[in-house]
C-alpha cells in the first residue's frame, strides 16, 4: 500500500506521456496479453461478483478489441485504465511502464532528506503545520500557518490547481495533493531546497532550506522500500500523547506502544494522533486495540476476499487502559490508521477528531504486467465494526475539525485541542458523578 | 501434518486448490495407507526410538521478500514450544503447554487459544502424530487425484474430538505423503490451508519432507528445514509459557 501511493504520487507529479509510437505487432500482443493479465486478475480476487454494478465480461468483451486495435501502447493503456476505472474503487491502475521502471532509479537521487517541517492543504493552499524545534527551517523562521508559494522552482498553487481537477472525485486527494507538494521539498540531506513562503505578516520570505536526515529509524518489510519509522510519546498535563508515522517494524513500535499505555495507567486519557499516519501492517491493529479494549471476541472490522473472510479480531491485553481515547486524523490518516481508528470508534470505545480521513483501505499489491507497465489492484475489502466500508468514504471525524491558517499562526493545534478538552470533561464528568 | 499458524498472519491471497474426479476403482483402506506411511518413512520402531525433536526451519514468503527462522521443540510429553524471528515483524512465540496452546507476539500481544484452534494445536502438538494417528482422527479413502501430476490417494481425516476434517494426500507410487488440505480455523476467521510436502530426506533415519510450501489466503509460505535434531534432551522449562501466557492461565 505503500509503495502504491508513493507510485501514484510519483505518476502525478511527473505526468510523463509517451508520444505516440507506431506499435509493432509484438507490441501489440503485448498489449493485449496486459489487458488480459489485468483483467483476468482483478476477476479473480475481486471479492463483489459484480463490483458498482458492472459486468465483468462484458467489459472485456467490450474493450479487448479497442485494446488490440490500439495503435499506441498510451492508447492502450488508456483502454486498460478505463476498465478499471469501472470498478470504482482506489488501489487499482496501471503506471506506465517507463514510470515504473524509473519509480527505483528516481528515488534515491530525490533523497530522503527532509526540509523539517510538515505541511498539509489549508483553505486549499500548502501550509505548514508544525516545524521540527531542532531543524534549520525553524531556526529559519519557518513557523506553523506560513504559506508555500514555490518550491524548488514550481509553482506550488499551479501545481495544486492541476491535481485538484485530476483528483477531484477522490477521497485520497489530500494525501496526493500534499504528498506531491512534499516531493517538492525532498532531497538528499546537506543540500537545501529553495522555498518562497508567505509569512505570518503576509511577506514572501525566500529561504534555503537545508535538508535533514528522515526522522526514525529504518524499516523493512520484505520488497516494501525502507521507510524511516519513528516513534513519539510524552503527557500534555495528565493526558498522555502517542505519535507515530507508520505501522510498521512491530517489535519496535508495537513495543514502545503497550509501553506507552501501560505507563499512562494514572492519566485522565489518552490521544493518539495518526494524522498523516499512512497505515502498514494491518495486524498491528489489532494488537495496538488490544490495549484499549478488555473483553475478548470483539472485532475492529472484517477483510472480505473472494474465498475467505479475515476478521480484525481485537487481543484484549490483561491490562487494558479503560479511561477516554481520542483519535486524532486527517486526510493524509490512510489504511490500517482508519481500520484502527473506525474499528475503535464503532466499538464506542474512541471518539474521532480531525478531519475526514483518505478512505483508501484496501490492502493492494504492484505486478509488472507482459508490457511493461505498473499494475496495481486491490485483492480484499474491508469493512468496519458498524458495517461501514471504509473504501473512498473514510473515517468521518465525532468532532470534525478543519485547520486554519489563522489557528496554526496563532500557535493553535486545533484538534488536539479539542481531544484535550473532551478528555478534561469526561475527566470531570466522572469526578463529580462519583462524588459522595 | 504440523505447520506454523503464525505465517497465517503473513498471508493476502486466496488459494484454490485444484482436484480431479476420483477414478472409478475401489480405493485401499486409509488405514493400509496410513500404516504405508509409516513404514515408507522409517517403521514404527523408528518412530518409536524418537523421544525429542528440535527442527529449525528456513521461512520465506514467496515472491514478497519477507524471511525469517523458526524453531520448534517438541517430545513425548506433547507440549511443544516454537520461537521465529521473521525481517519486518519481529520473534513470534507459541507452543502447547498442558493442553493448552497459546502464542505470543509484538505484533498482536499474547492470547490463549481456545474451542477448535486449541484443539486444533494440541493435535498438532502430539509427538509421533504420524504414528498415533489412531488415537486422533478417523480416516476415509475418499479417491485417487493428482498432486503436481503424481497420482495420490485422498483420505479425509476426521478429528475423534473437535475440529474440521481434513484431506490427505498420499502418493499411489511411493506412500509418501504430498499433501494436506486443511480449514485453518483462527481467531480472525476460517481460513483455507494447503501443505505440499516435497524433497523428503532422512532425518535420524525417518524420511521427512524437507521442503513444505503452505498455499494460504493466495501467498505461498515456503518452509525449508534446515536440521532437526533427535533425541536431544530438552529441559521441561523450555516449554513453559512466558510470564504473560502463564498469567492469563493462572486465570
Amino acid at each position: 500500500m505503500i509503495n502504491a501511493h508513493r507510485l501514484v504520487v510519483f505518476v502525478s507529479v511527473c505526468a510523463l506521456s509517451l508520444a505516440a509510437v507506431e506499435l509493432t505487432p509484438e507490441q501489440r500482443k503485448l498489449n493485449a496479453d496486459s489487458f488480459e493479465y489485468a483483467w483476468a486478475t482483478i476477476q479473480k480476487y475481486m471479492w463483489e461478483p459484480m463490483p458498482a454494478g458492472v459486468d465483468w465480461q462484458k467489459i472485456h468483451d467490450e474493450l479487448k478489441p479497442k485494446v488490440e486495435a490500439a495503435k499506441s501502447t498510451d492508447e492502450a493503456r488508456s483502454v486498460m485504465r478505463q476498465m478499471i476505472s469501472r470498478l470504482k474503487m482506489t488501489h487499482f491502475g496501471i503506471v506506465p511502464g517507463d514510470v515504473y521502471e524509473r519509480l527505483d532509479a528516481a528515488k534515491p537521487s530525490l533523497g530522503d532528506g527532509r526540509a523539517g517541517f510538515e505541511l498539509r492543504i489549508v483553505e486549499g493552499q500548502a501550509t505548514v503545520v508544525s516545524v521540527d524545534p531542532d531543524s534549520p527551517a525553524y531556526a529559519a523562521g519557518v513557523r506553523p500557518g506560513w504559506r508555500i508559494l514555490r518550491a524548488a522552482g514550481a509553482d506550488i498553487a499551479e501545481l495544486i490547481t492541476k491535481l485538484r481537477s485530476v483528483f477531484s472525485d477522490t477521497t485520497i486527494k489530500d494525501m496526493l495533493i500534499t504528498r506531491a507538494v512534499a516531493s517538492k521539498l525532498g532531497g538528499n540531506p546537506g543540500t537545501s531546497v529553495a522555498v518562497e513562503f508567505l509569512n505570518g505578516a503576509d511577506q514572501r520570505v525566500k529561504l534555503d532550506i537545508p535538508l535533514i536526515p528522515p526522522r526514525g529509524a529504518e524499516a523493512k518489510f520484505g520488497f516494501l522500500p525502507t521507510q524511516h519509522v519513528w516513534y513519539e510519546s510524552k503527557t500534555v498535563g495528565q493526558t498522555g500523547y502517542i505519535a507515530f508515522n507508520m505501522f510498521l517494524d512491530p517489535g519496535r513500535i508495537s513495543t514502545a506502544f503497550g509501553d506507552s499505555v501501560q505507563s499512562c495507567t494514572s492519566c485522565d486519557g489518552i490521544v493518539i494522533d495518526l494524522r498523516g499516519n499512512p497505515g502498514g501492517l494491518g495486524a498491528m491493529s489489532m494488537g495496538m486495540a488490544g490495549w484499549f479494549i478488555n473483553k475478548s471476541g470483539v472485532q475492529l472490522g472484517v477483510m472480505k476476499m473472494k474465498s475467505d473472510t479475515l476478521k480484525f479480531t481485537v487481543f484484549p491485553r490483561s491490562n487494558a487502559f479503560t479511561g477516554p481515547l481520542a483519535i486524532l486524523v486527517d486526510g493524509l490518516t490512510a489504511s490500517t490508521s482508519e481500520i484502527f481508528t473506525e474499528g475503535l470508534k464503532d466499538l464506542g470505545r474512541a471518539r474521532v477528531f480531525g478531519s475526514t480521513t483518505a478512505g483508501a483501505a484496501l490492502p493492494s499489491v504492484f505486478e509488472k504486467l507482459p508490457n511493461g507497465d505498473g499494475f496495481q489492484y486491490a485483492i480484499a475489502n474491508y469493512i468496519s465494526a458498524g458495517g461501514k466500508p471504509l473504501e473512498g468514504i473514510g473515517v468521518t471525524p465525532d468532532e470534525k475539525i478543519e485547520l486554519t491558517r489563522i489557528a496554526l499562526l496563532a500557535g493553535h493545534n486545533p484538534a488536539l485541542d479539542a481531544a484535550l478538552a473532551w478528555i478534561k470533561s469526561q475527566s470531570k464528568a466522572t469526578k463529580e458523578t462519583s462524588k459522595p | 501434518m504440523r505447520f506454523n499458524k503464525y505465517l497465517l498472519l503473513l498471508a493476502a491471497f486466496i488459494a484454490a486448490p485444484l482436484t480431479r474426479a476420483a477414478d472409478e476403482q475401489e480405493l485401499p483402506k486409509a488405514g493400509t495407507l496410513m500404516d504405508r506411511y509409516i513404514e515408507v518413512t522409517g517403521g514404527t520402531a523408528l518412530y518409536e526410538k524418537r523421544q525429542s525433536e528440535i527442527a529449525t526451519m528456513e521461512m520465506e514468503v514467496v515472491g514478497r521478500g519477507v524471511k525469517g527462522t523458526i524453531t520448534r521443540y517438541s517430545d513425548r510429553s506433547n507440549n511443544s514450544y516454537s520461537t521465529g524471528q521473521i525481517e519486518g515483524i519481529g520473534k513470534l512465540e507459541e507452543g502447547v503447554y498442558n493442553g493448552q496452546a497459546w502464542e505470543i507476539s509484538a505484533m498482536m500481544g499474547p492470547r490463549l487459544k481456545e474451542g477448535i484452534e486449541n484443539a486444533d494445536a494440541v493435535r498438532d502438538a502430539m509427538f509421533n502424530s504420524a504414528l498415533n494417528w489412531r488415537k486422533l482422527y478417523k480416516a476415509e479413502t475418499v479417491g485417487l487425484e493428482k498432486v503436481d501430476g503424481e497420482d495420490c490417494y485422498k483420505l479425509t481425516l476426521t478429528p475423534l474430538g473437535q475440529g474440521k476434517p481434513q484431506s490427505m494426500f498420499l502418493s499411489k507410487k511411493t506412500g509418501l505423503m504430498t499433501k494436506i488440505s486443511r480449514t485453518a480455523v483462527t481467531a480472525m476467521g476460517e481460513i483455507a490451508v494447503e501443505v505440499t510436502a516435497t524433497e523428503y530426506k532422512p532425518y535420524d533415519g525417518i524420511l521427512t519432507p524437507s521442503k513444505l510450501v503452505q498455499s494460504v489466503m493466495g501467498n505461498q509460505i515456503a518452509l525449508t528445514v534446515q536440521s532437526i535434531k533427535t533425541n536431544e534432551d530438552i529441559p521441561t522449562q523450555r516449554f513453559e509459557p512466558p510470564a504473560e501466557i502463564k498469567k492469563m492461565m493462572a486465570k
